[in-house]
């Protein structure tokens, strides 16, 4: 007779989720879980949403500094240096 | 790994350099983690002055206290660190934590269970709609709007890319809670790019 699979609810994968996209959860629960995917429509869409998530936050373009911006980041430390000029000499 | 020892040797160099009396070899030093620190720093602020602001702050306490910096440590690491004491005790400084602390989440959120808002299965941004204006402004309100326990991990782990240990430490917190703010953060993500999801973002670039 076929074993039956172990079954997990829906909460549960949802507290397990985000783990199992960093590859964060043991084999067993990852095998359990990649079969709960393939038969509930709900849990794959959040499966789905949230590594797209991850890949679109993770991307640099999406949250780039602009230039003008990085040469400001500076400022402090030039008028520092500025003022030590004269008494290195 | 290459390219890792590659970096941290000519970061040995670079340092070796400012601590011989050569300045510029630190603005070298610093360049390839401006967004890093940047980005850091506005985990914790969250908005774009403030972070301007503590970044500058940071860049001159780093320079002032590199003889203080170890070989063992990862420079970007030891940046981000300072930059994210600065960003707290601007926090401090501005009263801010009066408004909205570090570590306690916004009205209607706590640390239990998140359930998901929208199931609908949408269809993928590819990485490609990063080039539409009004995603990148759509990510952008989305990270701005987590409450700062969950951005700061966010931020820390998705867009730095800086692995779970890491994180924990520059956080102060656990690995585990770590993970459990960070699977609180995703899932509000997700649901609060929900509504673009079903082609808008495709619209009116």
């Amino acid at each position: 007779m076929a074993k039956k699979p172990i079954e997990i609810d829906c909460e549960e994968v949802w507290r397990q989720i985000s783990n199992y996209v960093d590859d964060e959860v043991d084999p067993e629960l990852r095998a359990i879980m990649a079969s709960h995917f393939k038969d509930c429509a709900h849990c794959s869409a959040i499966l789905d949403g949230t590594r797209n998530v991850v890949q679109l936050v993770g991307d640099g373009k999406a949250f780039d500094i602009p230039a003008s911006a990085s040469e400001k980041f500076y400022n402090k430390l030039n008028d520092h240096l500025a003022t030590r000029q004269p008494k290195k000499r | 790994m290459a390219t890792a020892r590659l970096q941290s040797e000519s970061e040995a160099g670079l340092l070796a350099r400012v601590r011989g009396g050569e300045h510029d070899a630190f603005y070298e030093l610093v360049r390839p983690y401006e967004r890093g620190i940047y980005l850091a720093a506005l985990s914790i602020v969250n908005n774009d002055a403030d972070a301007e602001e503590v970044v500058q702050e940071s860049i001159l306490k780093a320079f002032k206290a590199i003889g203080s910096f170890r070989a063992e440590a990862k420079f970007s690491t030891w940046m981000i660190q300072i930059t994210m004491n600065e960003a707290r005790m601007k926090l401090r400084k501005d009263r801010r934590h009066l408004y909205e602390s570090l570590d306690q989440p916004k009205k209607g959120e706590d640390d239990g269970d998140y359930v998901p808002r929208d199931f609908a299965d949408w269809r993928e941004i590819p990485c490609e709609a990063l080039e539409n204006a009004r995603l990148r402004e759509g990510l952008k309100r989305g990270v701005a709007s987590l409450s700062a326990k969950y951005r700061q991990v966010l931020i820390l782990r998705d867009i730095e890319h800086l692995n779970i240990a890491e994180t924990a430490k520059l956080i102060g917190i656990s690995q585990s809670a770590v993970k459990t703010r960070l699977l609180r953060a995703r899932l509000m993500m997700r649901d609060a790019l929900a509504p673009g999801f079903d082609g808008a973002w495709k619209k009116g670039r």
